[in-house]
């Protein structure tokens, strides 16, 4: 494994040297058009960040190259500097000094500056335009170019995610023929398939890492969110980040980004007080927000924590008590840790007031549905007058698989994209009786369609999978799945959007039920259960 | 209205549901009792309706009282498990035990909302389950003296009924005290798997 270090010094290089390139097009565009005002801006920019992540990660010499240059475009943006040859010249000698040394960065070789450039770029920054200091000529110290490419490759969390569906199929076979090479008794199988055990488990550990993301990706957003909202709230916040550097799952820390969202907000306008209330009590002036991220063996723990006025376990009784959510003899006696689990219930708000930034009605528990829906858990610390806490307990990874929803008499299912083949919508004049069954002419195939409503709901003894007078409405919408290369079409009452979801297997005693592959939770909190494609087919192939 | 049972505390009052202005008489009488309790071995137990008798369960295997979520039912199960409900997070089945013992429902009393239902989630030892009830369940504490462990008419059942733990009666109150754990044995389980 390459230390943390490394990995940031690969990532630099590699997004420097994009810039790089992309500079120097710009910039050979910008000599032929020179007003483009928008070519102007988006070289800033790139050299504006460029100089932040050198500076960022230590690189001196690149961010005090890159903010020469990007006082120069700044003077050429406010006309104050003519995009002149000579100027034009000095400018390209800056860009590919910055190549250099990015290049250099990773090579034993110490890039040299050459003062007269570094001179040559003072003066047009100095003299305003004013060519009465003649610009010396300069050293050019690459003539013969290198073309390189990066290191690094950016890719779509879309292929990665199915990179992970296919690994996840690959250890439910390998498994299979891991159990097979037992029964079988066969050395030489066995000594295959435990090697198959030891490469599948090193790539399914492999794709998961390539899943990581730092949690800094996230947390690095909030000192301008937090900036935004304590301004509007006309409070004093100090926001303190630690532990940016620990690996996340990024469809993890996708999911949560919004419940974090609104952690803050809250913290910010309920929890935090004004600076004069906090004067009063003796606090500082200015409120702290700590936000911080650990790893704890197999969960990431994020942690917010304010320094506001705490929850008022009272309060809370009492609205749970006014809206008979418990007997209020019984509320007395509950310990605060069970008082705080009110707080997740739909609905339940202490906000007197709707502000610009909280209060809205979407409460605690859309943030423990979010947190539910991953396999997470949630949970409140508080003191009054000294400040609450809130701790998220996250997996690292997780299996997320692309599922279609759909619905059958009132009941959400899923089905894992993997064995889904496509969708179509037929009219039911479309469908034949043949048999038992009912089959449909799907893109010149002949596929065996089956209506889900009738394989699941009806009594087995009542069960007619042939008869088309079964089916509700006209149009009927099915999704065709493929498993062991054989088709089969699935009839449904309501189809949904596609979706990520996280597959949790059932618990005892229901995990012997080998219909359902597990549950999800959706994001209004509702159970999906999710049909194992498998299971379905062998079960309609006894049926029938 | 959602109660939680929180039996590592042991606390006995916030252990049951319970509304009505006989809650408080009934908590004192409870502490009474418990004050009493100091000699004799007493037994905690969350008391319940299943057709027309009364059933009890022993505290620790209650992890907590709660309105019945939001049911899903799953398709090709027993008809004694409703389906699977969200439960804080953790998705858990949940089961009818009337049906499962084949007990003969009784009309529900006027002045109850047919509607909502209450569920017992059951802590067993590798799993929880919740068991649905019509009426809000009661705490009860009595003596350990009060239980006939093995009443005489338990072999005169035909069937192996070793999830009945033995029976309770205090004034004039018949309770049929249930072991949990053990009624989802292997066979239960077995009668799961379809196919």
């Amino acid at each position: 494994m390459k230390s943390r270090e490394q990995e940031y010094k690969e990532i630099f290089i590699a997004e420097a040297l994009e810039y790089y390139d992309a500079l120097n097009r710009l910039i050979s565009e910008l000599e032929k058009k020179p007003q483009d005002d928008q070519v102007l801006a988006e070289i800033f920019r790139m050299l504006h960040n460029l100089k932040a992540n050198a500076k960022a990660i230590g690189y001196l010499q690149i961010s005090d190259v890159s903010h020469k240059l990007e006082t120069a475009f700044g003077l050429i943006r406010n006309k104050e500097l003519s995009f002149s040859d000579e100027v034009v010249g000095v400018l390209f000698d800056g860009i590919d000094l910055l190549g250099e040394l990015i290049k250099g960065i990773d090579s034993e070789r110490q890039v040299e500056i050459d003062p007269v450039l570094i001179r040559n770029l003072d003066i047009i920054v100095d003299s305003l335009s004013d060519s009465t200091v003649e610009l010396a000529k300069v050293q050019k110290f690459s003539t013969s170019r290198n073309l390189t490419l990066s290191d690094l490759i950016y890719i779509q969390v879309k292929k990665l995610d199915h990179l992970m569906n296919l690994v996840g199929e690959l250890i439910i076979d390998r498994d299979r023929i891991l159990s097979l090479s037992r029964e079988l008794d066969n050395d030489e199988l066995k000594t295959v398939s435990s090697h198959l055990y030891r490469i599948t488990e090193d790539l399914e550990y492999s794709v998961m890492d390539a899943r990581l993301v730092s949690i800094g990706t996230l947390f690095n957003k909030f000192p301008r969110v937090v900036r935004d909202i304590s301004t509007s709230e006309k409070k004093e916040i100090n926001l303190e980040l630690t532990g940016q550097d620990i690996q996340i799952d990024r469809n993890i820390l996708q999911i949560i980004t919004d419940s974090l969202l609104h952690l803050v907000r809250n913290a910010i306008t309920h929890g935090i007080e004004k600076p004069e209330q906090r004067a009063k009590v003796g606090k500082p002036k200015v409120g702290s927000l700590q936000l911080s991220a650990r790893s704890d063996r197999e969960s990431v723990i994020i942690t917010l924590a304010d320094d506001g006025r705490g929850i008022d376990v009272g309060k809370v009784k009492k609205a749970a008590v006014e809206r008979h959510m418990i007997a209020g003899e019984v509320a007395d006696g509950l310990p605060d840790s069970e008082v705080y689990s009110f707080l997740f219930e739909p609905g339940f708000s202490l906000a007197k007031e709707v502000t610009e930034y909280s209060g809205r009605g979407v409460g605690l528990d859309v943030v423990k549905n979010a947190i539910d829906s991953i396999g997470g858990r949630i949970r409140i610390e508080s003191e009054k007058g000294k400040g609450t806490s809130f701790i998220l307990q996250l997996p690292t990874s997780i299996a997320v698989k692309g599922a279609l929803l759909f619905e059958i008499d009132s009941i959400f299912y899923a089905i894992p994209l993997i064995h889904t083949d496509s969708v179509v919508a037929l009219d039911k004049d479309e469908l034949h009786e043949v048999g038992d069954v009912l089959v449909a002419d799907i893109k010149g195939e002949t596929v065996t369609v089956v209506y889900l409503d009738e394989l699941l709901n009806v009594e087995e003894s009542q069960m007619r999978l042939g008869d088309k007078t079964r089916l509700k409405g006209q149009v009927q919408n099915i999704i065709i799945v493929s498993y062991n290369n054989r088709k089969l079409g699935l009839i449904v009452d309501k189809l949904y959007r596609q979706q990520d979801i996280v597959v949790k297997p059932l618990s005892k005693p229901l995990d012997s039920i080998d219909l359902y592959g597990g549950v999800t939770l959706l994001g209004t909190g509702k159970v999906c259960l999710v049909l194992d494609v498998p299971a379905i087919t062998r079960y309609f192939v006894n049926r029938r | 209205m959602k109660e939680k049972t929180n039996k590592k505390e042991g606390q006995p009052t916030t252990g049951v549901v319970e509304s009505g202005p006989d809650n408080a008489a009934a908590l004192a009488n409870q502490k009474l009792a418990k004050a009493e309790a100091v000699k004799e071995e007493m037994i905690h137990l969350i008391v319940f309706k299943l057709g027309a008798e009364e059933y009890g369960i022993k505290i620790e295997q209650v992890k907590e009282v709660t309105v019945t979520p939001n049911v899903t039912r799953m398709p090709r199960t027993p008809d004694f498990i409703k389906g699977v409900a969200n439960i804080r997070g953790d998705i858990i089945a949940i089961m009818n035990l009337e049906e499962r013992f084949g007990i003969r429902p009784v009309p529900l009393a006027d002045d109850l909302n047919p509607r909502i239902t209450y569920t017992l989630v059951i802590e067993a030892k590798e799993y929880s389950i919740g068991v649905i009830v019509r009426e809000v369940p009661q705490s009860l504490n009595l003596s350990m003296t009060k239980i006939d462990k093995a009443p005489s008419f338990l072999q005169d059942i035909n069937i192996n009924e070793n999830y009945i733990e033995g029976i309770a009666k205090v004034n004039n109150r018949l309770i049929i005290v249930l072991d949990m754990y053990k009624i989802l044995t292997q066979d239960e389980i077995r009668e799961l798997k379809i196919n």
